[in-house]
């Protein structure tokens, strides 16, 4: 699933047609939009990295988000010298007011530029050799704690620099500065999909398993070692049926113990 | 490739620093206080990172030379390790890399020169004596000798230092800056070895067997002294046919009098880390092999362990003295 923050309805509202997103009536504390398939699904935040913080734990309370999930806070911010309208990946989030930095780990090429942002607390116009906003911060730090810094991003359109500031931003300037970026959105959401797939292929339950933790009653670490036992049985055995094995079994330690004495017997080969 | 470059402030102005920045002119370069403000984070993986992994230039400022287990002694009595790098340009299922660090980057302490003030203090406090510094447990020694030039800046110590021994641990054919100067005697090259298909299966981006072997010959050729290290064996139903082949290609490719030491050991991880990488490729074979805990690590029983350790070691004692050869289990 991708997660999708911007601050203002005016960064949002490109957003939210070009997915084609519908508000969530049900959810109050910040406006949530998602697409008919619940595969995006985006947030306003309001200003502000607490802003941005909360909207971040709301989201993830009211979705059920998962950790091989997308995040992508998606807004303007100013710089001292990037021309204003061009797209900027961050990859380095410092929160002006504690001086703590966070790292976000852009592992696919993008034709962005790579460029470090300070999160301030109250607007700022003093232009410096970093982008600036009042969210990341806040964004990326809750959203670190719900997911992997490889699948958490930040994309900032200049807005404003030292030779054309902030006064002359308005709501339909910055609809049109997200409105020309779509395609960069939508070539770093389509890299980072495959590393999201990956990660949550390997952190889905193994087939079966909640079928059989139905169906016996196992302890808390034999539950571990029956989550060890599926994912290995596949590998070892990719054409036989586990649960055909352990049909006639009578309780979860047997389970897994018998599948445990199968996959000891069974001749191993590390390789075709 | 390198995409990413962090550098920690403190060494942006070294020497060192500004001639490895050169090479790579397109990365990003991003500051940063200490590298463990990247490296060290929790909510970050290891499996994605491997992809595509960054560089990180920082300093080492303590724990440069540790003690070495002395499980891993290759004829010496005070054995040290050092680390001038963390992670490996290689993508080897079993290493226990995968599941020791947080971060699948790179990072490079540029500061050598601190590295051998303190092995020169190692070295005093066992004056007249033997003493071995291992290269190659937290990174492969050689791999990115071309950019780090870490053999040209730490050899000139050991040429000075005959009392001290320097392995370098590697699987990488990256030799040019060996071939370049003088052999020096007190320098090992110890090359890591599995048999081709296991290779295959399990050391990703590594050079093969074959270019192993050649790196080898060359190396040999222009004087200097060779290591071979079996370890970790791994365990396959026809492990017998494939060592065997194994061994009778190295020996039979290689001048056996070049061999400074082999050493052999079998597959193991501490136990923590086992199920750390587990977790990272639940679907790769090596995991679901027939494996046991024992005092806190994860290797395999010792019946298949043991039968994999005496027939190796019967082989290799058909091709070097007993006194090169050093097994990395009390078992045998």
């Amino acid at each position: 699933m991708i997660h999708l923050f911007c601050a203002l309805p005016c960064e949002a509202e490109t957003l939210i047609q070009h997915f084609k997103l519908c508000e969530i009536k049900e959810f109050e504390l910040f406006r949530l939009y998602q697409s008919q398939d619940k595969n995006i699904s985006l947030a306003i935040t309001g200003i502000g990295k607490l802003n941005a913080a909360a909207a971040v734990t709301y989201h993830h309370a009211c979705l059920d988000t998962s950790s091989s999930d997308i995040w992508l806070n998606i807004g303007i911010a100013g710089h001292a010298n990037i021309s204003v309208g061009e797209a900027c990946l961050v990859n380095k989030i410092t929160d002006n007011q504690h001086k703590t930095s966070w790292y976000p780990q852009i592992l696919f090429k993008t034709d962005c530029t790579s460029a470090a942002l300070i999160t301030h607390d109250t607007p700022s116009t003093e232009y410096q050799d970093a982008l600036f906003d009042m969210e990341a911060a806040g964004f990326y730090q809750m959203a670190l704690r719900l997911g992997t810094a490889e699948l958490i991003h930040c994309l900032k359109i200049v807005s404003d620099n030292q030779e054309h500031p902030a006064d002359k931003i308005n709501a339909d300037s910055v609809k049109k500065l997200i409105a020309k970026h779509m395609t960069t959105i939508e070539q770093v959401l389509d890299s980072l999909k495959p590393l999201s797939e990956e990660l949550r292929s390997i952190k889905t339950q193994p087939e079966h398993y909640q079928t059989l933790i139905e169906q016996y009653h196992f302890t808390q670490s034999e539950r571990l070692q029956l989550v060890r036992l599926l994912r290995q049985w596949p590998v070892r055995f990719p054409d036989d049926d586990i649960m055909k094995f352990v049909r006639d079994i009578k309780n979860g330690k047997a389970l897994n113990k018998q599948v445990q004495g199968k996959l000891a017997e069974s001749d191993f080969a590390i390789h075709d | 490739m390198i995409n990413t470059i962090y550098i920690e402030k403190e060494i942006a102005e070294h020497p060192r620093t500004l001639e490895i920045l050169k090479r790579f002119p397109d990365a990003s370069k991003v500051a940063c206080e200490r590298y463990g403000e990247i490296f060290n984070r929790k909510s970050q993986n290891f499996r994605l990172q491997k992809k595509q992994p960054a560089l990180i230039l920082a300093k080492k400022h303590k724990g440069m030379v540790l003690a070495t287990p002395k499980q891993y002694a290759i004829g010496a009595d005070h054995n040290y390790y050092f680390s001038h790098m963390l992670n490996c340009l290689y993508d080897c299922r079993y290493c226990f890399l995968q599941g020791m660090f947080q971060s699948a980057h790179y990072v490079l302490f540029i500061n050598y020169e601190d590295f051998i003030d303190d092995m020169q203090t190692s070295l005093a406090q066992h004056k007249d004596q033997a003493v071995h510094f291992f290269s190659g447990y937290d990174c492969d020694s050689l791999a990115l000798d071309p950019v780090t030039n870490f053999t040209e800046e730490f050899l000139p110590f050991f040429e000075k230092n005959p009392q001290a021994l320097l392995e370098l641990r590697t699987k990488s054919t990256q030799i040019r800056n060996l071939l370049k100067r003088d052999p020096i005697q007190n320098c090992v090259i110890a090359f890591s070895f599995t048999p081709n298909k296991i290779a295959s299966a399990l050391e990703h981006k590594a050079p093969n067997v074959e270019k192993r072997l050649k790196a080898i010959i060359d190396l040999q050729r222009a004087g200097w002294l060779i290591g071979l290290r079996f370890d970790p064996l791994i365990y396959t139903k026809e492990y017998e046919k494939e060592y065997a082949e194994l061994f009778t290609r190295v020996f039979s490719s290689i001048n056996l009098d070049l061999i400074h030491s082999v050493s052999l050991g079998s597959f193991r991880l501490p136990k923590a880390y086992f199920r750390k990488v587990e977790k990272l490729y639940p679907d790769e074979k090596l995991f679901s092999s027939p494996m046991e805990e024992e005092d806190n690590n994860i290797g395999y029983p010792a019946e298949i362990r043991n039968g994999m350790l005496e027939f190796c070691k019967d082989i290799i004692l058909e091709h070097i003295p007993s006194e090169k050869f050093f097994p990395c289990h009390d078992s045998i």
